[in-house]
């Protein structure tokens, strides 16, 4: 009897991997790509945010088929949804609840990157598609936001189309051509609809080039500097151990959100349909866009309003360049820095509370002033950092660096002449 | 410490401004068929005739267990399926009272402080020294005092009033998230669950790691 059978699966693994690198593939870029054994629980959220990526391309593609996107049916359509749908309810508050999560979680996944200065060399392509993900996470978020058309939702949207009038010469047409109506109506819902449907995908994609890049240049870590081989692990079982444990934790914060505190992420005139002859008394954004609103109402004039916010978005992509130490290991050797990093979250929380509150005297002048503190955290950045790396130089780095970067050292030469 | 000094200043200005409202009176809303029942009959007896409540239908009210008699003596000859819809016509209401009554069945989610305004709302009407009446929580609405609460003086009348006021904001509460029981119950089994697979997921992470040198 010739050998014609083949035996699953290792016989029909063969038969891909003849075809197709999936073995090497698995094993090079999944179970075997090498992994600084010293990462933190903080470089499990660049995990986490490709599962929420999951749960809202899952979750959104059930809403899509019972949701409408016609001004007239689509309040409507969500209370059909929340009410009559098997499990509706639990689709739309995991979506709604995911949006904020996956803000939260790319914050921090940020807020890692930024804390252990991984935006620098050799990762800057890595920073840059990260920031190409954030822009794009904005603007699905903003889009997905119109889409149960209740107050919030319209009063927000025609807010922000409207700030496009600050284009140069053609303003008033971008606007138009944006809406694709004078006003915010069927015809912006229908595209935010498509746009919505499409962005995330666009994401994936992103997602990719992203990983890509992380792989190339590997993963950093918290020491900064890159460990020798002996101190890279694969990825599996230690990572996917470690990131399913992580997971576990966010799932428990993530229900407690969606089943007993869902509506504490929706504004409540978000329960009333849109009505464009009543602007309610207070229009705010959902809560991860408060302090870049901020930035914007401290601008007294509309365009430089708009550019300030577009700047304090894309100020992110200057870091690589921004920050000139070479000192390793980020913010954890680097006391100046330090200080910064938390000058800036509290400068963060000031402005997103002050965002959050109708404008009074006091706070739009807090708001300037943590504007200016926002905008001058990154143009000092350049002078101090490069002080502070001479001085930490000059006094020496601390005993525990200097001791790593010999002993990593001697790993490696120790390898080279193997 | 930073961080704690900036909160600590955040809360003193937020307390500072909310210090101007009015302060909203606290109620629990009962979730059991008795009460929102009792809340389902109030509201058919003095809002039904202004407000809608489009997204309940009668049939709905059946299925969470109100008395089939009572629910097919207020929808009358229409369809168990048919929505709530207020007695008045909308454009009649709006011509009478200067606007339109909302629909109800979302309320209590659609106003800052949910359940707890809508009952401050409902048992904040006084007469004026005038004699004029007045709202503490909503000064120029439109709405007349449907309970009669600005004329009440005696303490057992008002106590009775706020007992009928509960019983409605505990139907809204129910009719603008109907799945709430249900939500909270599956929670818990999901939440339990969650906590078990964590510490599994934990002792399994402890493991695997444990045989690296
Ligand atoms: C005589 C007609 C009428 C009746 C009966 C009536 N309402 Fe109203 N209601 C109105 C009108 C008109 C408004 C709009 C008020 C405004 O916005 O100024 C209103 C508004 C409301 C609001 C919204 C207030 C806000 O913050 O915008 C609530 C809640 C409410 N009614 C509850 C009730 C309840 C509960 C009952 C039954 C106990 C009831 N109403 C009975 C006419 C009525
Ligand atoms: C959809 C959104 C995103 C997904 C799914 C994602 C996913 C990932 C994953 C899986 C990693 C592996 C390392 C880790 O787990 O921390 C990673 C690393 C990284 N990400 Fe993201 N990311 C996203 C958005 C962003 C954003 C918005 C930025 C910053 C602008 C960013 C910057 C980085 C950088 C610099 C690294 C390398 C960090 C290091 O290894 O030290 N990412 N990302």
């Amino acid at each position: 009897m010739p050998q014609r059978i083949i035996k699953w699966p290792a016989g029909v693994i063969k038969w891909i991997d003849q075809r197709f690198p999936l073995t090497s593939f698995v094993k090079h870029e999944l179970t075997g790509y090498p992994t600084p054994r010293n990462l933190s629980y903080w470089w499990n959220f660049g995990f986490l945010a490709g599962f929420v990526l999951v749960l809202q391309v899952a979750t959104g593609i059930f809403l899509a088929m019972h949701y409408k996107a016609d001004i007239a049916l689509s309040f409507d359509s969500i209370q059909h949804i929340m009410r009559d749908v098997n499990y509706g309810w639990l689709l739309r508050y995991m979506h709604s609840t995911g949006a904020s999560a996956f803000f939260l979680v790319i914050y921090i996944h940020m807020a890692r990157t930024l804390y252990y200065g991984s935006y620098r060399a050799p990762r800057e392509l890595l920073w840059w598609t990260g920031q190409g993900l954030l822009l794009l996470l904005m603007a699905t978020a903003f889009m997905g936001y119109l889409l149960p058309w209740g107050q919030m939702s319209f009063w927000g949207a025609t807010v922000i189309t409207n700030l496009f009038r600050a284009t140069p010469f053609v303003g008033d047409q971008v606007v138009i051509w944006l809406r694709g109506d004078y006003t915010v109506g069927d015809a912006t819902l229908t595209r935010f609809f498509a746009l919505h449907y499409l962005m995330p995908f666009l994401i994936i994609g992103a997602v990719v080039v992203h990983l890509v890049a992380l792989h190339s240049v590997k993963s950093s870590n918290p020491s900064g500097i890159n460990l020798a081989d002996k101190d890279n692990i694969p990825f599996h079982p230690y990572f996917t151990a470690k990131d399913f444990y992580g997971l576990g934790v966010f799932l428990i914060v993530y229900s407690v959100f969606v089943f007993f505190m869902p509506d504490s992420l929706i504004e409540p005139a978000n329960n009333i349909p849109a009505n464009p002859m009543q602007t309610p008394n207070h229009i705010v954004p959902e809560w991860y866009f408060l302090p870049f609103y901020a930035i914007l109402r401290s601008v007294p004039n509309m365009v430089g309003g708009v550019v300030a916010m577009g700047l304090s978005v894309m100020v992110f992509a200057f870091m690589p360049y921004l920050d000139r130490s070479r000192i390793p290991g980020g913010a954890h050797f680097r006391p100046m820095y330090r200080v910064l990093f938390y000058v800036f979250l509290a400068d963060m929380a000031v402005l997103g509370y002050v965002g959050y509150i109708p404008p009074t005297e006091t706070s739009i002048l807090a708001g300037q002033i943590a504007t200016l503190i926002y905008f001058t955290l990154f143009l000092q950045l350049p002078f101090v950092s490069k002080a502070e790396e001479r001085w930490l130089i000059k006094r020496g780095l601390p005993p525990e660096l200097e001791a790593l970067i010999a002993s990593e050292a001697h790993e490696k030469t120790k390898r080279g002449k193997r | 410490m930073k961080r704690l000094l900036t909160i600590l200043a955040l809360c003193g200005i937020a307390s500072l401004l909310h210090a101007s409202e009015m302060e909203l009176e606290k109620v629990t809303v009962g979730t059991d068929v008795q009460t929102v029942g009792r809340g389902a009959e109030a509201v058919m007896n003095d809002c039904h005739s202004c407000h809608s409540m489009k997204y309940i239908r009668y049939r709905d009210l059946v299925n969470f267990g109100m008395d089939r008699q009572k629910v097919d003596g207020w929808r009358g000859d229409l369809s168990l399926d048919a929505p709530l819809l207020a007695q008045m016509p909308e454009s009649d209401a709006a011509q009478a009272y200067g606007k339109a009554p909302p629909d109800l069945s979302l309320m209590t989610k659609a106003r800052e402080g949910g359940v707890r305004y809508v009952y401050s709302y409902l048992l904040g009407y006084y007469l004026t020294p005038e004699g004029m009446p007045g709202n503490h929580y909503f000064p120029e609405t439109k709405m007349p005092d449907v309970l009669g609460i600005s004329g009440v003086t005696e303490g057992a009348q008002r106590t009775e009033l706020q007992g009928k006021a509960r019983d409605i904001v505990s139907f809204l509460a129910w009719s603008a998230d109907p799945h709430e029981q249900e939500r909270h119950r599956l929670g818990y089994y999901v939440i339990a669950y969650l906590l078990v697979l964590t510490v599994l997921l934990y002792l399994v992470k402890n493991q695997v790691w444990s045989g690296l040198k």
